[in-house]
């Protein structure tokens, strides 16, 4: 209790950003979870600059060779690929789409959730028995169908994903537009002749933008996952690109060879991966969080 | 009441009998199915399917929806045919162990052949006549539009007429001249005698009489032996089905795919089976076929080409590895309909480059681990058979990157800044690209490729071989049905969609021969499996000289024709499968027609 009243007068006196990045800090497997985007950012986007392998030209004549072959720390892979330079390849795919995506996910979501809270009424009951609707559809059904008819690119799963991904941002963010939209300064806004739009647009969405943060960032791991996934049951991006999960689905059948660089290095960035946005996603929920907040 | 102490004692002497015969046969060893084997043939054999590929039919007659092989192999088990053609002594020929006929001769005039039957007996004691082929034929003459193996103008329709001689002999006259092996391999290999005095009904407990001697007749016959093949829990039971001439009988066949075999008792044939009963083990995925073969639950199965890496998982535990090479081609048809890249695929130079840049014997070393074949033409090449011409077999395009980049290089593409050839040099004469060609034209190539991993790392190859000499090509992963509609697009579109240059669908074989490998149904004018259309009446004419020539170097000159003009792009022979077979168990050469022919299987002693 002590210790609550000395800290009031400190985090009345800094800035809203310095209190947020303070509480965000307090999290320390979100400052993990930061780093280790850095880390692997830097690592998919920078490493091949000072990494680099040839990931378009096949090589059977030096395929799967073990780790710690000369030029080739992780070994290599079925068609000769360098796996260590294949997983930066594979993660610049792997981010791409799952941040792409993710983003697009919160921006829909936001958009319609916001929407909806706002009009309400049955405006508000047709576009949430939509997302009703939607969730009831399996994401992953639909990803292998549209797989199987059109031909896999970063930007398609970026599309697909990210539509498959809005609904649950919708709700979050459709529950937090009915609180806004009945505050002083929105009704306010009513009053003096604001449109729709600007109440919308200036005070409803701005206000989510918590939520709005902490959901992309748990978006951006689900999509980081489902690529992971489509790749998995063979219908991920088309040779020479690749991403993780492609190469954990090639390298599960040299299990019982036991090349295990085929198997774990990719396996375990996308665990890593992961997790780590999800911690991220926790700080940030705490960062923007009111209740228990001393002001 | 006195029988039953009989049976206890008859049971109590066996079972002293046995323990006796145990005791003195030396010591027992552990058979990968986990029980224990003496040396004995009577110890089972259990054999794991292929996903969607074991039996599921056991009418004599596959509906064209049940063309599966498996269907076929167990039949043979069942009914032994006129003709068995097979490659179980080592090379593709006529198996009179496996066959009724005992001989055959061709007329002077090449018309007609007369067939000699050997002697069979059905299991109920009854002589199998010429009587049980004419009723085989007349179902199949009188119900083609039912019959899954028929095609317009061949077997029944080139027959005129069919004659019986006596009870062993029959003549079949055919509406001209054909190729004798062709008639014997592909034709009469059709021809199964089935047991007239029990079949010839058309409703269950009906009377027998000569129903298959009318087309009304006939129809009802077939169709009263298609409703019964429909009942998947009686295969067992069903008198039909135990009406059989063949080494086996079917002891019991679960909804799920199992199935058991037994010896025939009766059996007259020559083809005894050495192990008495044969189980046939479903499986819904390699892994859980490869975990049961890891287990030790199966004496012959067969593993996927990756596993291959990792060879001691399975050879520690007794097996042997023995890739079963299929009678069969694989390739990726060219589609020189395409309106836009048909002229440039029409160029036999670019086919040739195309071929050059590619390196089948370090594919098939390093892709398929040794368990394929490289495959440089229209006839297997696995297998040793007269019909392969010294031209395809020894590539008349082999591997060279060098020669693959001057194709194009001398005839009119130079490769632009973006790596990709485009045609500088228009027109049709020397060191031009050719008719139909415009200037700027790009090597763009796209293909539909089954999605597997192995045809993944195909592909990828081949990507990325063409992609140094100037060739960029697009893959496109797709489900197998994906592919086998894609290559039919530009048939039944008349053209309006178009689009695709090439297609895969050779991931287990692009194409299985009956015994006499020709191109009546692949390179054949307006044939819907010459689905890239390609056009060379010279190939034509050597397709038709398969067929119809008594010449027996006909197969060869268009195995060496079809080598060289290249109509698709000639790519390495899987194995059908990798087969494992548990030490002990000898199953002998593995047919490349793929017949399971566990007949011919036994324990080493």
């Amino acid at each position: 209790m002590s210790a609550t009243m000395e800290l009031a007068p400190r985090l009345s006196s800094a800035s809203p950003m310095t209190r947020a990045w303070r509480r965000f800090r307090a999290n320390k497997l979100a400052l993990i979870g930061t780093t280790v985007v850095i880390i692997l950012v830097l690592f998919c986007f920078v490493g091949p600059l000072l990494w680099r392998t040839d990931q378009v030209t096949v090589d059977l004549l030096n395929n799967n060779q073990a780790w710690g072959t000369a030029g080739h720390p992780l070994g290599t892979d079925a068609l000769g690929y360098d796996v260590l330079g294949r997983l930066m390849k594979g993660g610049q795919t792997s981010l791409t789409i799952g941040l792409l995506a993710g983003i697009l996910a919160t921006f829909i979501g936001t958009c319609w959730g916001a929407i909806a809270g706002y009009v309400g009424g049955p405006v508000d009951a047709v576009m949430m028995r939509i997302v009703d609707a939607g969730i009831a559809v399996p994401a992953m059904f639909l990803l292998l169908i549209l797989s199987s008819i059109t031909r896999p690119s970063v930007p398609l799963m970026v599309v697909v994903i990210g539509l498959v991904s809005w609904l649950v941002p919708a709700r979050l963010i459709r529950a937090e537009a009915i609180s806004i939209k009945t505050r002083d300064y929105v009704l306010a806004l009513r009053a003096v002749g604001g449109s729709h739009t600007r109440a919308v647009a200036r005070h409803i969405i701005p206000n989510t933008i918590g939520t709005m943060i902490v959901n992309a960032t748990f978006q951006v791991a689900d999509a980081i996952l489902l690529v992971a996934f489509i790749s998995y049951l063979g219908m991920g991006v088309q040779p020479p690109a690749t991403d993780w999960g492609a190469m954990l689905t090639k390298g599960i059948q040299y299990t019982y060879a036991g090349y295990w660089w085929l198997i774990f290095p990719a396996g375990l960035l996308i665990v890593i991966t992961v997790c780590a946005f999800n911690f991220v996603g926790d700080g940030l929920r705490d960062m923007f969080d009111v209740k228990g907040r001393a002001s | 009441m006195r029988s039953l102490p009989i049976r206890v004692l008859s049971v109590a002497a066996a079972a002293v009998c046995a323990l006796s015969l145990a005791s003195c046969s030396g010591t027992p060893t552990t058979s990968p199915s986990g029980g224990t084997t003496t040396g004995s043939n009577d110890k089972a054999a259990t054999y794991g399917m292929m996903p969607s590929q074991g039996p599921n039919w056991l009418a004599p007659f596959n509906p064209a929806d049940k063309m599966i092989t498996a269907n076929s192999s167990l039949h043979q088990l069942l009914w032994v045919p006129l003709f068995q053609y097979d490659g179980a002594s080592g090379t593709m020929e006529w198996d009179k162990k496996g066959s009724v006929a005992s001989d055959y001769s061709f007329s002077a005039d090449g018309l007609t052949v007369s067939v000699t039957l050997g002697s069979y007996n059905w299991a109920d004691g009854k002589a199998v006549t010429t009587r049980d082929v004419e009723f085989d034929y007349n179902l199949i003459k009188y119900n083609t539009d039912q019959w899954g193996s028929y095609s317009q103008g061949l077997f029944p329709d080139n027959v005129t007429s069919f004659n019986v001689v006596d009870d062993t002999h029959l003549t079949i006259t055919f509406d001209k001249v054909y190729n004798p092996d062709w008639i014997v391999a592909n034709q009469l290999t059709y021809l199964v005698p089935l047991p007239q005095h029990v079949m010839d009904i058309t409703a269950v407990g009906g009377t027998v009489s000569d129903n298959d001697r009318t087309a009304s007749g006939a129809q009802a016959v077939y169709n009263f032996l298609q409703d019964q093949g429909k009942d998947m829990a009686s295969y067992s039971t069903n008198p039909l089905w135990q009406a059989v001439d063949g080494p086996y009988t079917v002891q019991s066949w679960t909804t799920d795919g199992a199935i058991t075999i037994v010896a025939n008792t009766k059996y007259t044939g020559t083809d005894t089976p050495a192990i008495k009963t044969v189980n046939f083990k479903p499986y819904t995925s390699d892994d859980a076929e490869m975990n049961d073969v890891r287990a030790k639950a199966i004496d012959y199965g067969y593993i996927t080409a990756a596993q291959m890496a990792s060879q001691s998982q399975f050879t520690d535990l007794g097996y042997q590895i023995v890739p079963w090479a299929g009678w069969g081609v694989t390739y990726a048809p060219y589609n020189f309909a395409n309106p836009t890249t048909g002229p440039i695929l029409k160029q036999l130079y670019v086919r040739q480059g195309l071929q050059q840049a590619i390196d089948q014997p370090t594919m098939v070393d390093k892709i398929f681990y040794n368990t394929a074949t490289p495959d440089y033409g229209p006839v297997p090449q696995g297998i040793p058979s007269s019909f392969l011409s010294d031209i395809q077999k020894n590539n008349p395009y082999p591997y060279d990157m060098t020669k693959a980049a001057a194709a194009f290089t001398d005839n009119g593409w130079t490769k632009g800044s973006d790596g990709i050839l485009a045609c500088t040099s228009p027109g049709t004469g020397a060191g031009q690209c050719g008719d139909g060609i415009a200037s700027g034209a790009k090597m763009n190539l796209d293909i539909y490729t089954e999605n597997a991993d192995v045809t993944t790392n195909e592909w990828s190859y081949i990507k990325s071989q063409w992609q140094q000499i100037g060739v960029n090509l697009t893959i496109d992963s797709t489900t197998s049905q994906n592919v086998l509609t894609r290559a039919q697009e530009c048939k039944t579109s008349n053209g309006a969609t178009c689009t695709w240059d090439m297609v895969f669908f050779g991931t287990a074989g692009s194409w299985y021969f009956s015994p006499y490998p020709t191109g009546d149904h692949l390179w054949a004018a307006d044939v819907k499996w010459n689905c890239g259309q390609y056009v060379d009446q010279k190939a034509f004419d050597l397709i038709s000289a398969t067929l119809t020539s008594t010449d027996v170097t006909a197969g060869q000159a268009y195995s060496a024709y079809l080598a060289q003009q290249l109509p698709v792009l000639w790519l390495p022979m899987p194995a059908y499968q990798i087969s494992v077979i548990a030490s002990g168990l000898n199953v002998g050469t593995q047919d490349p027609g793929t017949s399971f022919m566990p007949q011919r299987w036994s324990w080493a002693s």
